[in-house]
């Protein structure tokens, strides 16, 4: 018997052998028995049913008249996508080149602290700033990215100052935040920093001899790891605030197999969450690359355990959150616009974040800058020295960039059960795969978001009550 | 292979041929489905007469044989990726009248 029912856009795969994954456009899912699909799709599925009842509650089909739904469902789209009302509101600064550590992850083009030819000048950090407060966005939040700013202090507090300056005017909602290994801090520029409003992000990679060999100094007589734990108490200290400063920690091969210490060692020093990175490995020599790389299944492997890790820390009565899950969870469970410039769609690339190198070159992403040190410059909008605003943001370039960075409708994506969640990274696959579109079933970032994704959805299926109260204690 | 017969026959070199019934399958179905399979093979896909498609799968490791699970997974393939047409053939155009409706306040 063939029902009378409108079926709304939905997106589908398999779940397990007995099960399908139902997702439409604004995130809302739903687990469908075989049978029970075959019998939606055609038709065959009684509107009085429990189960229709909860597709129709996730619009996915319903009964009423479909312009009532459509309305819904547009609101819940634009909420979605509000993130891009505001365009670029992160823009990282590099203020200088050089840095004082030699991780072995390094891909930018680094300088001894003493060799001052990648410094910014006065004259393009004018320009920097003038150029961020063209663009619209009522929040403005300028990272300074290295090196490590705090080589040069003194221009990363020309940039607050000339910012600050400009904002009495300007009236945006303006914040900053450094981004450095914290070793040559010291409690004047914590005051500093924390006068201004200045927020710290700093890298840690697990305990001592990990972060030693991911992350040496330069120096080679100076223990990094123990500097760091003095300078973090120093930095709460100074503040008053556990959470002042954040941690990020970027997965090496020497790291796998080592989750649960690395968890444990951010744990013991006062941080209440992590976000599992894996190794962006572009840009490396081959022989390099086999050195830190590792295949993106060790990864994925690793999250998983150090994701159930976790999950057992909140049961014992710990907050403790992993960064990524919290974001893709807000995404699975919340109608809920999250920002993640690494993935979203379109991406946000240039729209929401850009980043101006110490010469003042603008470029859509970081990765677009270690490009240009291969004297590649797709990525790059131009200078702050030499064009406008409207040349760089508004340009044919970026554009095209965005235009084909929509995983609404990039193959592959276009039909994926999980494309509501996920995004698209087009510097990436330029620079792994040759070009912005990529290619999917290769694709490293996609494979590791799907695993990702789905894992969460196993969780969500399994349904353990205490495990979703952490989810959602995690997505507050 | 050999639990495996029509429409599928293996062609050599860890290769093999799925004939697909265009009266069933539309050639956008046709193409999704292979997309999905080039991680692990060149794919080669050649209209036979206006009701035929044959599909030339050939594994990118010359080293691998072809499982009869891939074959069968591929015809599964088939039919999922011919739902996805079907449903998007019907209800795709509610899609456009979402975002339409969604962004009615920035075109005004
Ligand atoms: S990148 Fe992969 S997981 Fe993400 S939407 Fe595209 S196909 Fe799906």
């Amino acid at each position: 018997m063939m029902y009378e029912y409108n079926i709304l856009p939905f997106r589908f795969d398999h779940f397990n052998e007995e099960e399908y994954l139902l997702t439409n456009d604004v995130g809302e899912f739903l687990f469908m028995k075989n049978e029970d699909f075959e019998k939606f799709v055609n038709h065959d599925l009684d509107p009085k049913s429990d189960l229709f009842m909860d597709i129709a509650s996730k619009q996915i089909a319903t009964t009423d008249k479909v312009e009532e739904v459509v309305k819904m469902l547009a609101t819940k789209f634009r909420t979605k996508k509000s993130i891009l009302r505001d365009f670029t509101s992160l823009h990282m600064v590099v203020p200088t080149l050089r840095c004082n550590s030699s991780c072995i992850y390094c891909q930018a083009k680094r300088h001894e602290s003493s060799d001052h030819s990648a410094d910014m000048t006065k004259k393009t950090a004018k320009n920097i700033v003038k150029c961020i407060f063209e663009g619209p966005s009522p929040y403005i939040k300028i990272e300074f990215q290295g090196g490590d700013p705090s080589v040069d202090f003194e221009m990363v507090k020309y940039i607050i100052e000339e910012a600050e300056w400009q904002n009495l005017f300007k009236k945006r909602e303006l914040g900053f935040v450094i981004c450095t290994n914290l070793t040559l801090l010291t409690p004047e520029m914590v005051k500093y920093l924390k006068k201004h409003k200045c927020d710290i992000s700093t890298s840690l990679d697990g305990p001592k001899d990990l972060h030693d060999t991911n992350r040496p100094l330069q120096d080679k007589s100076l223990d990094h790891h123990e500097i760091f734990e003095k300078n973090v108490r120093m930095v709460r200290d100074i503040w008053g605030d556990a959470d002042c400063v954040s941690a990020l920690m970027t997965t090496s091969k020497y790291s796998l197999g080592r989750y649960k210490e690395i968890i444990d060692e951010y744990i013991r020093l006062g941080f209440n969450n992590i976000f599992l990175r894996s190794l962006n490995p572009y840009g490396f020599a081959k022989e390099y690359k086999d050195k830190v790389s590792y295949p993106i299944e060790e990864f994925i492997k690793n999250f998983k355990e150090g994701l159930d890790y976790i999950i057992e820390i909140n049961k014992n009565g710990e907050f403790f959150v992993e960064g990524f899950a919290a974001l893709l969870l807000k995404r699975i469970l919340t109608p809920f616009a999250t920002g993640f410039v690494d993935l979203q769609s379109p991406a946000g690339v240039g729209i929401a974040g850009a980043i101006y190198d110490y010469d003042g070159s603008v470029y859509v992403a970081d990765e677009g800058r270690m490009l240009a040190r291969f004297k590649n410059y797709y990525f790059k909008l131009g200078n702050v020295n030499e064009n406008t605003f409207q040349e760089m943001f508004n340009g044919k370039q970026l554009h095209e960039i965005i235009k084909n960075s929509c995983n609404e409708c990039l193959p592959g994506c276009a039909d994926c059960v999980f494309q509501p969640y996920c995004g698209a990274d087009p510097v990436r696959n330029y620079s792994v795969q040759g070009d912005v579109v990529g290619h999917r079933p290769t694709n490293e970032m996609c494979i590791k978001t799907k695993a990702i994704i789905r894992y969460l959805m196993e969780k969500l299926h399994e349904g353990d009550p205490e495990t979703i109260k952490i989810f959602w204690s995690w997505i507050k | 292979m050999k639990d495996f017969k029509i429409p599928v026959t293996e062609v050599g070199n860890g290769g093999f041929q799925v004939s697909v019934d265009l009266n069933i399958y539309s050639v956008d179905a046709v193409t999704a489905t292979c997309y999905k399979y080039t991680d692990k093979f060149y794919v080669h896909q050649q209209t036979a007469d206006e009701k035929t498609m044959n599909i030339i799968l050939e594994a990118k490791d010359s080293n691998a044989t072809v499982s009869s699970e891939t074959v069968k997974q591929f015809c599964n393939d088939l039919i999922d990726q011919q739902v996805r047409v079907l449903v998007n053939r019907d209800f795709g155009h509610i899609r456009d009248l979402i975002v339409e409706e969604a962004f009615k306040p920035v075109n005004k």
